[in-house]
């Protein structure tokens, strides 16, 4: 049997159950976005386990067995289709949000409307991994819109203060705006080519590329690129990722801009245009936004003074060091060199969510503990919240890219392939790391200096709030132990799995 | 020639861009997302509409179908994908609308430039 489809029938099931779940008890509420959100995860890894098992493409028809039209060569239904990546990065997802959902359960607890939190927050899911199985272009807009729209209303969830719904208004604007822009550009696609499956779309482009879809696809990437927070249009994201509560920033951050943005971007690029382009300028364009993002994200970390918005210009930055990676295997496309900085990229987008989670739910604890997240009254944590500082030191370390952890293997093959393919790229990455070093030696200074007077009645975080960053920092300190064997066996396959779209074009129409 | 639907959805787009580039009040915000919006769904759904030696095309759904033998009908894609999509808008205006009621409460005032207490 296929359980490809259960991957978004329970987090739909789940979501919409709430309402009625929480009328028998509000403990069993809770336990229930917990057991949703698990049984997801274990649909999802067996996917993934499926297709790297097999390496072949899962293809699913809504509706049929077949994409294919009766009596006519092309695809007329709406696909599904799985490759490396998409499972990759929907196990990735599943996994961070149960930690986020068991993490609500305390951080959660005083506040109220808690049923629309939960269904909220599994819409949220079930958007991001409709993203990433999806295989019609028209079907990647609404599950985008979606995730967008839960994602909206969970940064404003706390209405009663000023900062959520700010930070909701201006998030809501800028990412409606590029909503439509993508729209647009799908609708030129449509148009041009009458298709929206995007492996048939991949084999019409590939004939012809007329100059409507170069229109499109700067309309869809202009949008992606908003929606991944890549500079010169990050703003929102410093102001909706520290404002919505520290479960949710952890998704946004770890989860949102990776498979709303980043994915999609590779997706289009390689899987949709792929060689049908110049691709070696497409390939600099990417590079040229991730060396802007990548210096402005890290740097504007430094000078901040709330933990949280430090956290979140830290994610712009490291959305530049994938942008940086997704780029270079662009424009070394075939080579050796681009499939390490591919395989670099993918392995970055899986190590940052882990990371920048740890991170979010330290800065949640210290929130929700001492009450403030400004760094300048934070200081002599380390003393009185002896695990906290610990998680922090681990994802800090991680970030930055210290050799035991995870974060080591998927930078040093960005810098490896970087500096194969221009040396001044692998300058411009590594004067990023430097800044993003800076940023959090500074965080880390505060947390074990002099003690002051906020931090005297601090004390660690309840067992529902400690348990999933014990377990994202066992995960940070596994990876890091087999980077190589990691590399080797998940990630570059990945890679070769994504640069072939060949093969993407023939799982749908057939030999 | 270029038919004079592009046109208008060009200008359609063209002017709510403008509206949310220029305009401060909160509400206006939303009609230019608005009319961006509907300028792309003009777009889509005149892609489906052709006209063949003169005749006028017909919806795909009329049922009196027997009689209209041989006569064009629109594309039927363009209209479900303009059905989603002005669901989907109808979700963001009506979440826009309750985060403007919100920032009203806590500014007392819909001028985008007075939100401006995130700083960092």
């Amino acid at each position: 049997m296929n359980v490809l489809p259960f991957l978004i029938i329970v987090p739909l099931f789940g979501a919409f159950s709430m309402p009625l779940i929480k009328l028998i008890s509000e403990k069993f509420r809770d336990i229930w976005a917990v057991i949703i959100s698990a049984i997801t995860l274990c649909v999802a890894a067996d996917v993934f386990y499926t297709i790297w098992k097999t390496n072949q493409i899962i293809v699913y028809t809504l509706g049929d067995t077949t994409p294919l039209g009766k009596g006519v060569g092309f695809p007329i239904r709406i696909v599904w289709e799985v490759d490396l990546l998409g499972a990759l990065i929907a196990v990735t997802i599943a996994f961070v949000s149960l930690l986020a959902i068991i993490y609500s359960l305390e951080y959660m607890k005083y506040d109220t409307g808690l049923d629309k939190y939960y269904t909220l927050i599994l819409i949220l899911e079930l958007g991001m991994l409709g993203i990433v199985i999806t295989g019609d272009i028209f079907n990647f807009y609404v599950f985008l819109e979606i995730m967008s729209i839960a994602s909206y209303a969970l940064v404003a969830f706390r209405n009663d203060t000023w900062e959520g719904i700010e930070a909701g208004i201006k998030y809501m604007f800028v990412g409606s705006l590029a909503s439509s822009f993508i729209l647009l550009g799908i609708a030129l696609l449509y148009g041009q080519y009458g298709t929206l499956t995007m492996a048939y779309l991949s084999h019409y482009i590939t004939r012809e590329p007329t100059f409507v879809s170069k229109v499109a696809l700067a309309f869809i990437l202009g949008g992606l690129l908003f929606k991944s927070g890549a500079v010169p249009v990050h703003m929102w994201l410093a102001d909706a990722h520290p404002a919505a509560p520290s479960s949710i920033s952890a998704m946004l951050s770890g989860l949102v801009i990776k498979a709303g943005g980043v994915y999609a971007i590779a997706r289009i690029l390689f899987s949709i245009y792929g060689i049908s382009l110049n691709i070696r300028t497409l390939g600099w364009i990417v590079i040229f936004f991730a060396c802007l993002t990548l210096i402005v994200g890290n740097a504007m970390a430094v000078v901040q003074t709330d933990m949280k918005r430090l956290f979140a210009f830290s994610s712009v930055g490291q959305i530049g060091y994938i942008l940086l990676g997704i780029g270079i295997g662009l424009a070394a496309y075939g080579t050796k060199v681009g499939q390490i900085a591919l395989a670099g990229a993918i392995y970055h987008t899986v190590n940052h969510a882990l990371m920048k989670a740890l991170l979010f739910l330290v800065a949640g604890a210290v929130l929700h503990e001492v009450g403030t997240k400004n760094l300048n009254e934070l200081s002599g944590l380390a003393r009185k919240m002896p695990l906290t500082s610990f998680a922090f030191l681990v994802g800090a370390a991680a970030i930055i890219g210290l050799p035991p952890l995870n974060g080591f293997a998927s930078k040093w093959l960005i810098y490896e392939s970087s500096a194969l393919y221009n040396p001044f790229l692998a300058a411009v990455a590594v004067l990023g790391t430097a800044f993003c070093t800076a940023a959090y030696i500074r965080v880390l200074f505060t947390f074990f200096g002099k003690e002051s007077e906020k931090v005297k009645e601090a004390r660690d975080p309840g067992k529902a709030m400690v348990i999933p960053m014990i377990i994202l920092i066992l995960a940070i300190i596994i990876m890091g132990l087999l980077p190589w064997q990691i590399n080797d066996s998940i990630m570059l396959p990945t890679a070769k799995m994504l640069e072939e779209s060949g093969k993407y074009v023939l799982a749908v129409l057939g030999g | 020639m270029i038919p004079f639907q592009f046109v208008t959805a060009f200008l359609l787009i063209c002017m709510g861009i403008y509206a949310f580039l220029y305009k401060r009040n909160l509400i206006k915000l939303i009609l230019a997302l608005d009319i961006i919006d509907s300028g792309i769904h003009l777009l889509l759904i005149s892609l489906g509409y052709r006209l063949e030696n003169g005749v006028l095309p017909t919806a795909p759904i009329y049922t009196g179908y027997e009689t209209l033998k041989g006569t064009p009908m629109v594309g039927p894609i363009p209209q479900a994908l303009v059905l989603t999509s002005i669901v989907i808008g109808v979700c963001v205006l009506a979440l826009a609308m309750a985060l403007t009621i919100n920032a009203y409460r806590h500014y007392g005032s819909l001028d985008i430039n007075k939100l401006r207490r995130l700083r960092g």
